[in-house]
């Protein structure tokens, strides 16, 4: 085991002072990709600040036709929740098919998204929904967080502190999963909301996208035929042992379908 | 893991080629380059922190050229051990023609990831090595256009 400082704060501003006086320590949410780098040797910093004891972080709240989650709310907690499953079903239902039971009852919607796993599930909801994620700092537009590999919009010293959903007329998230590690080979999130639609893809590249032609298609017409012909080039894609670029290019097409013909189910 | 590429270098060949060859150069252009050091006329020491998510590891290598045409191509060797983490070893092909007053660059590596890291981050490796490069010919770009 390597040594490492261990800090438990119970307030945000106390561990916003902790990170600062120590540049490389790094913040603990759920521990569900850190805690197993560490275990591996794969990463070593020389204190974890612990976000877990700042009630101030967690809690879900629906106020004026957004629903507030708080970044150190776990994925369990999303899913069982009574105002996510009556204003965003498919949030709740996003939330309970991320990894298995216990990754579910350690992991945070805050540490998936600074993360930005480009498999994780959480990235696609927030991206396919227009969410806004709100920091210490700022308040930070979906379509301006994901910036890369595992890279955010998030500065050093930064840390999300919740999220805001706007309400959709209709959403759903479909995802072709590793039947292993249950990440998204490819995940697609669809909504309706005021006036716009917005398809999210997760799992195919770098970090969760827009499928803008998608997108446009749906807006005059929300159907699964709508989109039938409209492909994602594979450019850019992921290529690795679990499927090919063009294999995922196909799947995106196929997947969208599935989650417009859920959204309208209102499954 | 292989990839190719294409970028154009807003300068003259002979400079791009010139920076191609400068350690200070590299140094300040590879992503988590912490030293090059020059041991001969055409190998290097390099090291380097490789930063992912939540994997941060500090590789220890040699930088070879070989088959080198200035100012047209050159093949660079690279082998690096990254204690507990694993180890990275591949090649570069890289080749310069004059386009327009800018220079054309073509490339294409080959490289192995082996150990831990491989065994954990093998549907991750392709797109490290993507975003390595993009941000690699961005500073590049940068640099040398004095910007």
């Amino acid at each position: 085991m390597r040594a490492f400082d261990y800090h438990r704060p119970a307030t945000l501003k106390e561990a916003l002072s902790l990170l600062r006086k120590n540049q490389d320590a790094r913040p603990l949410a759920g521990g569900q990709s850190l805690i197993p780098a560490l275990k591996l040797r794969l990463a070593g910093p020389p204190a974890l600040v612990d976000l877990g004891a700042i009630e101030e972080l967690r809690g879900i709240r629906i106020d004026s036709g957004t629903l507030a989650i708080g970044a150190l709310t776990r994925h369990s907690e999303v899913a069982s929740s009574r105002d996510v499953a009556m204003s965003i079903p498919a949030l709740a239902r996003l939330a309970d098919g991320i990894g298995d039971r216990q990754v579910r009852n350690l992991g945070t919607l805050g540490g998936a998204l600074a993360n930005n796993d480009p498999a994780a599930d959480y990235p696609a909801a927030v991206l396919g929904l227009g969410a806004t994620i709100t920091t210490n700092k700022r308040a930070i537009a979906a379509d301006k967080f994901f910036t890369g590999l595992y890279e955010t919009a998030l500065r050093p010293g930064e840390i999300i502190t919740s999220v805001a959903f706007p309400l959709p007329k209709r959403a759903a998230y479909v995802k072709f999963r590793n039947p292993a590690s249950r990440f998204a080979i490819v995940g697609v999130f669809v909504s309706e909301g005021a006036g716009t639609v917005r398809v999210a893809v997760t799992g195919a590249a770098n970090c969760a996208f827009r499928a803008r032609a998608m997108e446009k298609k749906l807006a005059s017409g929300f159907t699964p035929e709508a989109i039938a012909r409209i492909k994602v080039p594979p450019d850019g894609l992921n290529s690795d042992l679990h499927a090919s670029a063009e294999y995922r290019a196909h799947l995106i097409t196929v997947i969208a379908q599935r989650a417009v013909a859920a959204a309208l189910a209102g499954k | 893991m292989e990839m190719t590429g294409e970028q154009l270098i807003p300068v003259a060949q002979a400079a791009a080629w010139a920076a191609l060859n400068d350690p200070e150069v590299l140094k300040d252009c590879v992503p988590g380059c912490e030293s090059i050091t020059r041991v001969s006329d055409n190998e290097y020491d390099v090291v380097m922190t490789a930063k992912v998510g939540p994997v941060s590891a500090k590789f220890k290598g040699k930088m070879t050229v070989t088959h080198s045409d200035p100012p047209r191509a050159y093949t660079l060797s690279f082998e690096g051990q990254g204690g507990v983490a694993g180890f990275a070893k591949g090649e570069a092909n890289v080749a310069l023609t004059p386009e327009n007053g800018a220079t054309r660059l073509a490339y294409s590596a080959k490289a192995t990831v082996g150990g831990k890291l491989a065994q954990v981050g093998s549907r991750l490796i392709d797109g490290v090595a993507r975003q390595l490069a993009e941000k690699f010919f961005d500073a590049f770009n940068r640099r040398v256009s004095g910007g």
